[in-house]
Formats: C-alpha cells, structure tokens, sequence
C-alpha cells in the first residue's frame, strides 16, 4: 500500500501526543550521534534494500525528522519503521547521519508507548520472543510461523503444510537445534529473568502484547520465587 | 616622466581593494564612485552581517574605506562618474562628470568595479507578488530588519511565527534570461536564516531549494549549522506562487522529497534574488567599448586563467561587474586586475 504523507492520515491524533513522542525520539542519547543534516542526496536509499521492495525511503525518515515535522514523523512512525531491515546499509550518509539508527530509536519508543502499528509488526513474533524469553536461547526453525511473514512469498504457506516431510526429504539434519538448543544454566536463566525485569523488556511487552507478557510472568516469577528472588512483574 | 595613474570606476569592495593594492604597489589610483561614500552595494542595501563568519559589514566596509581615504596614492572622487573615454592603453583620456562640472584627466589603465545590482522580483516573477503584497520582501530589505533587529510582518508590524525563503528568483530562469547562478544567495538565505533563528527564536524558518550551492567552506560555516543547529527547514521544491489567504500568506509548491504538494501559510516570504550587471557596469563598458557577455556582464577574455582582462586592451573589470561574486572573489579578482593594470601601464609608459 502507498505511504500516505498528506499528514491527513492521523489527523484524530492529537498534535500533544505526536510531539511527546517525537520528544522521546529525541531525548534518545544516540540521537545526536544518529542525525546532523540531510543533503537529499540519496546515497541511503540507493543502498537500501528495504527501499527496493516498499514504499520505504530512509531518506524521508532523516528529512522528516531533521526537519521536526512532528505530523509526518507520527506517520513514519506507524507506516514505515516497521519495513526497515535493521542492515544499516544507510550509515554510509555523508553527513553522517545513520537512518537505521534513527529508526531502532523510532521502533523502540513505538514499542514502549505501545503503538497499535508496533503491535501488528510484532505480532508474528511473539512465539520467537516467548521461547527466548522464557528458554533463555536461541531460535529454531519450528518456530516460525508463514503467516506472519508475508514477504517470505505466497509458496512458503503451501511448503509450510507439509514441512515435516519436506524435512525429512533433507539430507542434513535441519531440527536438531529443537532439541538441544534449550539447555541453559539455570543461574543463567534466572540472571537473564532478572535483567529483562531491571532493564523495563517486560514493561516493553507488556505494552505491545499483554497475553504474551500473563504468560512469560508466569513462567518467569515462579522460577525467581523457586531461586529465593522475591519480583513481581506488576 | 612618471607612469599615469590607475583610473578605477567604483567604490564598492572591488574598487577599494583596486586602489589599495595600486597604492601599496607605490602608484597612483583615481577613484571614480558616483555615490558620495565608499562601500559599494553592502553599504547602500545596508546589509547586517557578513557571510561566511558573520562580520558587521558596515565595519568590514568602513575597514576597506579607511584604507584609501586620506591616502596620498588615492584620488578619490566621490559623487562623479565617467561619461566619456577615448585614447588608448598608456594615455585614456577620461571625462569624469560631478554635478554640472567636468574635468579630464589621463590614466594609463582603467579598471571597471561597478559591480551588480539586486534582481527586481516584480519585474518578471509576478507570482510572488512582490509589489503586491506587504509580507512578500527581498533577502535586502530582511537584511535592513535583521540589522535593526526588528524582523516584523510589514503588513501589521508583528513578529512572524513562520517565515520562508524562496531561492533562485531570478537566478536559473531561461524564461527570465538569467539563466546563471548568482552563486552566494544560497549562503547569504542560509545565513539570514541562522540570524531569524537567533532573533526570533519561535519563528519557524523554511527555505525552498532547487539544490543548494555553497561555495567550499560555506558548506559547514553556514549551511551545516543553519540546519544543525538552528534547525532551519530546508525543503526541495521551489515555491510556484504566492496567494493572500486571510491576513497570512499561502505558499504553493511540491515537496519533493515526500512526494506531495504543499500549501503553507506563511507570515513572511522572502525572495532570494540574485545579481544583475548594474545601470554603471552597463553604461560603462558602452563607454569604454568592452564587450559584455549574453547577461550584460563584462566579458573577461581569459576563461578561468584570466578573469579580468577586457576585449579593450588596458581596460581591465573585477568583482560583481563581470558576474555574480561574492566578496572573496571579488576582492581577489581586484587585487589581479590591479597587477594587470600596473603590468599593462609599466609597459606603455610614454614615451619621455
Ligand atoms: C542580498 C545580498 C547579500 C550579500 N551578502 C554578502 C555577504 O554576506 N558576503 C559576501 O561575500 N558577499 C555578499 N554579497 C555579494 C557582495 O555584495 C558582492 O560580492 C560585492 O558587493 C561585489 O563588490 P563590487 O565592488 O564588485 O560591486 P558593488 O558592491 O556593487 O560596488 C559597485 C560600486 O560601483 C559604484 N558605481 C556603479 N556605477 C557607477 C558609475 N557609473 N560610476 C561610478 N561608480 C559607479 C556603485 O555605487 C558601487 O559603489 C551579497 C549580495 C547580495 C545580493
Ligand atoms: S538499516 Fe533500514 S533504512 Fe538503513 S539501509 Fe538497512 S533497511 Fe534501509
Ligand atoms: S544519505 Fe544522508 S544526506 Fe543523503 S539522503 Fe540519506 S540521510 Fe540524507
Ligand atoms: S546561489 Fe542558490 S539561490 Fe542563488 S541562484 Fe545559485 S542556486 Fe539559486
């Protein structure tokens, strides 16, 4: 769908709230490391890959944003971070600028102000950031879910349906990692809870999907509990 | 016999820095300047501050000026013009009118600094409605404000909350036959935009741009800070026309960059215009029978090797007589034209 930048399109949202969270974006520390000046030279979005396949364009987030046009910067900030792939392909500005890293900034304070669009773009997502969150590791191939990736292209659904034969077919083992991947020192484990509650990562969840955030509560305060730590997550 | 004196036309930073360098040499410069003071068109437009480092321009000019008044290798004669020349290299003959009396005198070289004059927005581009609307003003008259600052809608006397600048009116226009660059409006907007920043801290400040164009180091002098600092808004997409709405103004353009029109208000447009030969560089290269360029500027004959030398030999032109300069260039190309004056004298002396 075409990015709509008339400024029309969030025009219910109060001017208020798009400018305390571009007030956010900027009170960033990385910010002024992440912005100077835009030529419009486009060098960003020429390396872009992100900007090949969307209505994308890293060099309207740093005009957007040098220019504080808190409208459009509200509008970005719902209709285009999310299509960003994080490569940071843009960094090679030459005003230095790093687009990529406006937009991880971006991406963040959508995530904590609990954004409807950050919702949806992590909605895919939340088996991925379960199983990390409450195994402590990494991801493995059983765990993602065709739906929620669209760009991974109309034939994965269909390869999905018979995935286990189509494994099978494989020489190389492909779901080992299944199994072995979950073993993690439970000191380790109970380090991790505790990080992830001090540094505000289960405020952030708890804003963007609240059942994902009841259930790893769950997870993670009875194992706190069982090793002597007395935390709640409320 | 000794050589005869350098005759420089104009007194603005192109002319003093002529005749400074010819009395420094140890010869005699006749200064010709119609205005009855030194300091050429940064003086009479009453420009504020400087670019690139924002110097006080009435001081910098005062500074050239106090350089060649009362100094004995300078005749300087205020009020008057040349209406006449004829002879040739070693010996011109030169009418110099001032009021109703004349005099000629001889020089052996001549140097033309008449340097340029504003674009008239209301000449061609009626769409900005400059003659038409109060809060519609040139980068001169925000100049005069900033320098008393007092920026102020003219229309009703207060202070704008959103003002912008328009470049290139004038400048890069085959429809107007301009078709040049004028080379330091984007600087000099750039920087009056710093200092509405600096005065008017709740103005918003936009500039509209076809590309902007800063010469070396005016690049993070003026142009980094105004949109690092100041935060100016600088929009690709130059302005189509001006339009009254209520008592604000309208600005139509295309934003370029996100693929949108834009309508604006606005409380001040100002027009960035460019640079023009003057009324006296035309006059005087007819006088002198120096060939002027397609935009009537003087032709200088070297292309990048020798910028001032003239179809008429002993007859040189610097500074803003030969295109659009700023004061750099036009100070240094001075400083040549006064060495190819003395050059050119030395080797026709009369003959004893
Ligand atoms: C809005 C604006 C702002 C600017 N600000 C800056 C700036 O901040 N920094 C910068 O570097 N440059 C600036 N410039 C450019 C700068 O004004 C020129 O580079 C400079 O004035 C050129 O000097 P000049 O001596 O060649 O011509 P002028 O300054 O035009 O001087 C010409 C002189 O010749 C005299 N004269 C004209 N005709 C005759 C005649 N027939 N007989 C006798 N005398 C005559 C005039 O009275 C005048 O004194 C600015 C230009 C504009 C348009
Ligand atoms: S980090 Fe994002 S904006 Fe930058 S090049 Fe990669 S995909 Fe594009
Ligand atoms: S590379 Fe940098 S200066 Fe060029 S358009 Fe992108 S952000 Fe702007
Ligand atoms: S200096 Fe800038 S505003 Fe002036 S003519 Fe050139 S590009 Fe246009």
């Amino acid at each position: 769908m075409a990015l709509d930048l008339s400024g029309k399109k969030y025009a219910q949202v109060s001017y208020e709230e798009k400018e305390r969270l571009f007030n956010e974006v900027k009170a960033d520390l990385r910010y002024e490391e992440y912005l100077y000046g835009c030529y419009e030279c486009g060098i960003c979005v020429a390396a872009c890959p992100s900007a090949r396949f969307y209505d994308f364009s890293p060099r309207k987030i740093a005009q957007a944003v040098a220019r504080e046009d808190i409208d459009l910067v509200y509008t970005l900030m719902n209709d285009s971070i999310w299509d960003c792939s994080q490569c940071f392909s843009c960094d090679r500005c030459p005003r230095k600028n790093s687009p990529g890293g406006i937009i991880t900034i971006m991406r963040e304070v959508a995530v904590k102000n609990g954004l409807a669009s950050a919702q949806a773009a992590l909605e895919g997502y939340g088996r991925v950031v379960y199983k990390i969150m409450s195994t402590g590791t990494q991801v493995s191939p059983d765990m993602l879910q065709p739906s929620a990736f669209p760009d991974w292209g109309p034939h994965v659904k269909e390869i999905s349906n018979n995935l286990d034969v189509w494994r099978r077919a494989l020489p190389p083992e492909t779901l080992h990692t299944t199994e072995t991947g979950w073993q993690v020192d439970d000191k380790t484990l109970i380090e991790l809870y505790l990080i992830w509650h001090m540094t505000g990562v289960m405020d952030m969840i708890k804003e963007v999907d609240e059942g994902l955030f009841m259930i790893l509560q769950d997870v993670m305060e009875e194992r706190l509990e069982e090793a002597g730590y007395d935390v709640s997550f409320e | 016999m000794p050589e005869q004196p350098i005759l420089i036309i104009g007194g603005g930073p192109a002319g003093m820095e002529a005749a400074r360098a010819i009395a420094d040499l140890g010869y005699h410069a006749i200064l010709v300047e119609k205005r009855n003071r030194l300091g050429g068109t940064p003086d009479e437009a009453g420009y504020a501050a400087l670019t690139p480092d924002f110097r006080n321009a009435g001081e910098a000019m005062a500074e050239m000026a106090a350089r060649i008044e009362n100094n004995p290798f300078v005749n300087l004669k205020l009020n008057s013009t040349v209406t006449a020349a004829s002879g040739s290299v070693g010996n011109f003959e030169v009418t110099i009118q001032n009021g109703q009396a004349s005099e000629k005198i001889n020089a052996g070289a001549v140097i033309i600094a008449t340097g340029f004059q504003h674009f008239d927005p209301g000449r061609e581009t009626q769409q900005y409605g400059y003659y038409e609307f109060d809060d519609v003003i040139t980068l001169v008259d925000l100049e005069k404000m900033l320098r008393a600052h007092n920026v102020v809608r003219p229309s009703n006397g207060k202070p704008p909350e959103r003002l912008c600048f328009i470049q290139c009116v004038g400048s890069r226009d085959r429809q107007i036959g301009n078709e040049y660059c004028s080379k330091v409006c984007c600087g000099i907007a750039s920087k009056e935009a710093i200092e509405v920043r600096q005065q008017l801290p709740n103005c918003k400040v936009f500039i509209f741009y076809i590309d902007m164009r800063m010469y070396g180091y005016w690049e993070n002098q003026i142009y980094w800070p105004a949109q690092e600092k100041y935060k100016v808004n600088y929009v690709k997409g130059i302005v189509t026309e001006v339009l009254k709405k209520g008592d604000r103004l309208l600005i139509r353009g295309e934003d370029t960059t996100m693929g949108r029109p834009m309508e604006i208000p606005m409380d001040i447009v100002v027009l960035s215009v460019g640079m023009e030969p003057s009324a006296g560089t035309c006059e005087l290269a007819k006088i002198f029978g120096v060939q002027q360029n397609k935009y009537k500027f003087i032709e200088t004959l070297g292309g990048a090797l020798d910028t001032v030398t003239t179809s008429v030999e002993g007859v040189f032109a610097c500074g803003a007589a030969t295109g659009p300069a700023d004061l750099e260039d036009s100070v240094s190309s001075a400083a040549a034209a006064a060495m190819k004056a003395i050059a050119a004298v030395r080797k026709h002396r009369p003959l004893e």
